[in-house]
């Protein structure tokens, strides 16, 4: 089945690529990107059911519930690398900075 | 804890335990993240995002397996079984219809050998074999098949009622 490249879809792997070998929260990328969880739990799921994400559970501290982290497999990481997208506004962003004479 | 929170708590609470088992872990996942959220209200819109994103993905899920479930132990039998009655009950009808044709067949080869200027009583004789006689054997061999070939007997049992209809239609027109 082919992965939907929503531009929700984009975001969340841009989030991802930003910290590539780290594990993240999906608090973390809710706050980082602004996807709801509503929006963001569903890409989430669909890229680890196509194994481009994976998965783990972290040990708590005492007391707090054990938190689920994420981050891209070796292939999820070479579908980022070929899907990026830079989103419109940092396009734009880049283009005018380039037209300036700084 | 506050009541926003413990609302986000057990609206997640709820969403965790109907979802399917695929998305057991994410919904753990999800309300897990709850308690790592500061604001009470921000806990409450991730509970109800949460919450949509899990029925979401597991409603489909469960319906199909309810749906193949269902499937696989009910109708086949009910198919195989719907499919046996009506080839008997088309069977009866089939035999039905071979002894009515056979006994017209017979009428009209009498009538041809001995032409009915010669003979009294045609009428009632040619009656007797396309109506009595035939009525009798269906009426028989429903009995006789009543047991053990039921939707055989239906058939036959049904061609009689047709053909009594019919010649009633016959009488009460003519």
């Amino acid at each position: 089945m082919k992965l939907r490249l929503s531009p929700q879809t984009l975001q969340v792997l841009d989030a991802f690529l930003q910290v590539p070998k780290d594990w993240i929260y999906g608090y973390d990328i809710s706050r980082n990107t602004g996807l709801k969880s509503g929006t963001l739990y569903p890409i989430l799921m669909r890229l680890a059911e196509r194994k481009l994400l994976e998965t783990s559970w972290e040990m708590a501290e005492v007391g707090r519930p054990p938190r689920h982290m994420y981050r891209l497999t070796p292939e999820g990481m070479r579908f980022a690398k070929e899907h990026h997208l830079q989103p419109p506004t940092r396009r734009l962003a880049r283009v005018a900075f380039d037209g300036m004479d700084i | 804890m506050s009541v926003t929170r413990r609302l986000a708590l057990r609206l997640l609470g709820v969403a965790v335990r109907h979802s399917s088992s695929e998305s057991q872990e994410w919904a753990r996942a999800m309300l897990s993240e709850l308690d790592f959220i500061e604001s009470d209200w921000a806990a409450l819109f991730w509970a109800l995002g949460s919450a949509r994103a899990i029925f979401k993905y597991s409603l489909p899920r469960q319906l199909r397996a309810w749906l193949g479930k269902r499937s696989s132990q009910e109708e086949g039998p009910m198919l195989k079984l719907i499919r046996r009655n009506a080839a008997g009950t088309l069977s009866g009808i089939g035999i039905a219809v071979g002894v009515l044709v056979a006994a017209f067949g017979l009428v009209r080869g009498l009538l041809v050998i001995f032409p009915a200027s010669t003979l009294k009583g045609v009428e009632s004789a040619e009656m007797l074999a396309l109506i009595v006689l035939p009525e009798t054997i269906f009426v028989v061999a429903a009995v006789a098949l009543w047991r053990k070939r039921r939707p055989m007997a239906v058939g036959l049992v049904l061609s009689a009622v047709i053909l009594v209809a019919h010649v009633v239609v016959h009488l009460t027109t003519h």
